[in-house]
């Protein structure tokens, strides 16, 4: 059976909020673009997260996934495939003809692209991998107790339970709760020597969040140092300081105990000591995308030392955008996505010129 | 009385409406005032039958464009929907409402004011385009780098410039009018005449600044990390040469700053006999690369001392340093031969910002918003980048023009959006659209208010503050929204309630619930606004007159407002009308704001739940 033949100037992996992105701002630039996500339906890890507003937007960027989607849905120059998976990719004169294999499910909803229902040759001048960063697996860090110790969430699982209302006064009223920073990051023993960047703005921006919801709660940041988030970020911090408790320590361990969990910790200079909890949230770390040396494989994409797409010193007509790159917010992604968009553009059009001479 | 001949529902989502549904609905209106001739519904102008393409033709047709917002939603709601969109268009013709009014070509040509990496970075990205760009810099040449930039990259990028990017050195921009398609800009080189641009980019090369360290210190010893040259340090054959690096010990440094000082650490303890002290209150190691450099400084034996914010003391005239270390739980003095400080990138505001162009605060102009992420400001059409707008030296400011000028590229080559129309005669030229639209368009010229061709984004700021009706985006109007509005209560069963939406954030949510089958009351008008700048007083009376018992107003979190301020007013507005309501016999909480993000679709339905509960108990 021969496959069905596509055609079309930039081919963008990914369908979270910096494929979503690239495919806009090549949009805006006049090229066109497929689109594909390999989950049934587009948004990426974004479309877990939850608005972290309070008294005002805490500039989290979740919602501008709904954003990028409507732009999406609206613009005719792209055109999207979810349920589609990249399986094969060969350089080719101006491009990459790259084989595309359907995935089950796929629904279709508004501006959700449609499923790919067929195996598909696909010919680009340019692909652009915006497959996202992997989150780190807290059961990698097994003393942190997750999956183990009951009360224990992810911060991902924490943000879902604030987007579903499960955490709040209608749910799960936890009157203390733990954040554990730098779960999966700045981690030697694990050999993460990165900072994900994003995890001290959406741990403390959760906090707020929790502290909204529940005015009796108490919230305990356990961290290292507080990295930096933007312009208004300084401001808020004094605030925040009043509103949770900062404890510069890292746990060495979380155990289960009688009324929740408990979290050991030392302050420096002092003995370690035990603290109880009703919830623990592990702040895991952005890392190299899962499934990083495949896509390597696939397109031959360079690698940083980290285990980060780059577009540098990899092959020609290959971009990365987002956190695929590197840690980066959404925000920042969106951003990011803005050069490899360039880059995509200005690669079709040489081509395009050089061939009509 | 203006005839509309015929009505063309142009909405990706509606194809699946039953076409006798809108027949009834397009019957509804024509039995209100004999307007309408025929309504089509169809999902493009393409696939618009041959017939109805040649009867458009020379016909007087109202455009259409409901959202991508209808869906799903059971059928008595698609038929209410429908009959707002049919009314809609039939009130604009009936009460003589502004006609669109399409705006001349925008202008295609980019200035660049400023020099560094973001100026070159924005001017490549536009040319690249083919766009023709000026760069005007206030230096001799164009690969001056900024004090925060790496030259190598500045010059790189100079030497990329394409052909068509028109250098002006030695030149500086006064003075800025405009907004998008149609800026007037006065360079210094160009004496008194303005120049016509589409678009501007504002990116004025940074500058390095010490900032949040401790006061007091004695400057013979201190010297900025960009000054430093690690060569001048060595020490005694018999000793040691203490150095202090200080990095955010009043206050925490960004982390690129961070970086650059840790750096100038290793540098300094790769040195014979020196002995570095890298003093900060937090280690913002999240610049890439930043958590490996930290642990060279360390194994590099470099001290890594966190003293909380304002915890270090200066003595002697500001020769000595003190901390308490938590660890050895005592009182640390260190006498350093010298005092390397940490720098920050700034970039001086032009002085005419804050006179001429703006009319507006900086912080309306450039907020710390995501909706205007990548350079954006509120004023479509011109872009703040760099050390100006405090972006982080390096490629983060390529990313920022590079998504700067995908949107520059739209805003002047995109389908053409017609313009705010403007009745002369019933202008009373109080200025306040100039003032109140966040986008800059209205301005005034001589004795009339003139639109710019390209910044209009219909939020309807203006329309809703203009005493006069004299302004308002297309199909704006308060014509066509106080005729779809009684139109949709008209419909509405009892209890009715109204729900206005904001395209960003209410819409959305609606949209996303409709899709899951949400089950919206019976009664319920949802009525979408591009913004909830769109909200004026009258409107909120006008519903409340039609009978509607509860008014719900979805708009953005404040500070999340494309439109910077729209959220804000219809909150202002809602708040002072409130305060009259029980004069009027009406219950106080009958108007209601409910700041949304376009995820937070639960929020929405309790809010929808609550309100239809309050409503059914009166």
């Amino acid at each position: 059976m021969t496959n069905a033949q596509l055609d079309t100037p930039v081919l963008i992996l990914g369908g979270g909020v910096a494929g979503l992105a690239a495919a806009v701002d090549l949009a805006r630039r006049g090229v066109a673009a497929t689109l594909i996500e390999r989950e049934p339906r587009l948004g990426g890890r974004a479309s877990q997260f939850c608005c972290k507003a309070t008294e005002a937007c805490a500039r989290c960027g979740a919602c501008r996934l709904g954003e990028l989607l409507a732009q999406a849905a609206q613009l005719p120059q792209i055109t999207i495939y979810t349920a589609a998976l990249a399986v094969a990719a060969q350089p080719q004169n101006d491009g990459w003809q790259v084989d595309l294999a359907p995935q089950p499910g796929g629904e279709i909803g508004p501006g959700a692209g449609r499923p790919l229902r067929e195996r598909t040759t696909l010919n680009t001048q340019a692909v652009i991998l915006a497959v996202g960063g992997g989150a780190f697996n807290p059961a990698g860090k097994t003393r942190f107790g997750h999956g183990r110790v009951q009360g224990v969430f992810s911060a991902l699982e924490l943000e879902a339970m604030l987007s579903q209302g499960a955490l709040g006064p209608d749910g799960l009223a936890p009157a203390k709760v733990a954040f554990i920073q730098c779960v999966g990051s700045r981690d030697a023993s694990l050999g993460r020597l990165w900072c994900s960047r994003v995890c001290c703005g959406y741990a403390l921006r959760m906090g707020r969040v929790i502290r909204k919801l529940l005015p009796d709660s108490e919230v305990t940041f356990f961290h290292m140092d507080v990295q930096d988030y933007g312009r208004a970020w300084e401001d808020e911090l004094p605030l925040m300081r009043h509103q949770m408790r900062f404890v510069r320590a890292m746990p060495g361990e979380v155990t289960a105990g009688d009324g929740g969990p408990q979290v050991t910790y030392a302050l420096a200079g002092e003995q370690a000591q035990k603290e109880g909890f009703d919830l623990v949230v592990l702040s895991v770390g952005l890392g190299p995308p899962n499934g990083a040396s495949a896509l390597g494989e696939l397109f031959g994409a360079a690698k940083d030392d980290d285990g980060f797409l780059t577009a540098d010193g990899g092959p020609a007509g290959v971009f990365v955008a987002g956190a695929a790159a590197g840690p980066r917010s959404l925000n920042e992604s969106i951003v990011h996505a803005g050069l490899a968009a360039s880059a995509a553009a200005v690669r079709v059009a040489s081509l395009t010129e050089a061939r009509h001479g | 009385m203006a005839k509309l001949s015929l009505l063309w529902v142009d909405t990706p989502g509606l194809e699946d409406l039953d076409p006798a549904l809108v027949a009834k609905a397009a019957g509804m209106a024509l039995d209100q005032g004999g307007l309408l001739e025929a309504a089509v519904v169809t999902t493009s102008q393409e696939q618009a039958p041959a017939a109805v393409r040649q009867r458009l033709m020379g016909l007087p047709v109202a455009w259409l464009e409901l959202a991508a917002e209808v869906g799903g939603g059971p059928e008595a709601h698609r038929l209410a929907r429908a009959a707002v969109a049919v009314s809609r268009a039939a009130g604009r013709a009936a009460k003589g409402t502004l006609p669109p009014v399409y705006a001349p070509q925008p202008a295609q040509s980019v200035l660049v004011a400023g020099a560094g990496y973001s100026a070159l970075a924005a001017a490549w990205e536009a040319a690249a385009m083919g766009h023709p760009v000026t760069l005007a810099t206030p230096f001799d040449s164009v690969d001056q780098a900024g004090a925060d930039d790496d030259p190598e990259a500045v010059s790189l990028l100079a030497a990329q410039l394409p052909a068509q990017v028109d250098l002006a050195p030695n030149s500086e921009l006064t003075r800025l009018t405009g907004a998008a398609g149609g800026f007037n800009a006065w360079l210094s080189t160009n004496g008194d005449a303005p120049q016509t641009y589409g678009a501007v980019f504002l990116a004025p090369s940074g500058e390095l600044v010490v900032g949040c360290e401790v006061d007091g210190l004695d400057p013979a010893l201190c010297r900025p990390v960009s000054g430093l040259n690690p060569e001048d340090f060595a020490g005694p054959e018999d000793g040691w040469l203490h150095v202090a690096v200080l990095a955010g010990t009043a206050e925490a440094v960004p982390s690129y700053s961070f970086s650059a000082a840790m750096q100038a650490a290793l540098a300094l303890a790769e040195r014979p006999k020196v002995q570095v002290s890298l003093l900060f209150s937090e280690a913002r190691v999240a610049a890439p690369g930043g958590e490996k450099l930290f642990r060279d400084c360390r194994e590099a034996g470099v001290l890594a001392v966190r003293v909380g914010p304002g915890k270090l003391e200066v003595r002697q005239g500001g020769r000595e340093l003190a901390w308490a270390d938590p660890l050895l739980g005592e009182e640390l003095e260190l006498a350093p031969a010298a005092i390397v400080l940490a720098e920050q990138a700034t970039a001086a505001r032009p002085a005419w910002l804050d006179n001429d162009l703006l009319v507006k605060p900086w912080d309306e102009l450039v907020p710390d918003n995501p909706r205007l992420a990548g350079g954006r400001t509120s004023r479509t059409g011109l872009f703040i980048t760099g050390a100006l707008r405090g972006t982080s030296p390096g490629e983060a400011r390529r990313d920022e023009a590079a998504s700067a000028a995908a949107a520059m590229h739209q805003a002047l080559t995109g389908k053409v959006v017609p313009m705010p129309a403007v009745r002369d005669n019933f202008c009373a030229s109080c200025l306040t659209c100039v003032r109140t639209c966040p986008h800059g368009v209205p301005r005034y010229t001589v004795d009339h208010i003139q639109c710019a061709p390209a910044g209009c984004v219909a939020c309807g700021a203006c329309a809703a503050e203009c005493p006069a009706e004299a302004i308002a985006p297309p199909s704006w109007g308060n014509p066509e929204m106080f005729s779809s509005l009684e139109w949709g209560l008209a419909l509405a069963p009892e209890p009715k309630m109204v729900l206005f939406a904001c395209a960003a954030s209410g819409m959305p949510a609606v949209t996303s619930l409709s899709a899951q089958g949400h089950q919206w009351p019976a009664g319920l008008v949802i009525y979408p606004l591009v913004c909830a700048a769109r909200m004026s007083q009258l409107l909120l009376l006008r519903a409340l007159e039609m009978g509607a018992q509860r008014v719900l107003v979805a708009g953005c979190h404040p500070g999340n407002c494309r439109s910077i301020t729209g959220n804000h007013k219809a909150m202002a507005k809602i708040a002072s009308l409130s305060g009259e309501l029980a004069a009027l016999g009406l219950p106080t909480d009958a108007l209601e704001f409910l700041p949304l993000a376009s995820n937070q679709t639960r929020e929405l339905a309790s809010a929808v739940r609550a309100m239809a509960q309050k409503a059914g108990e009166e």
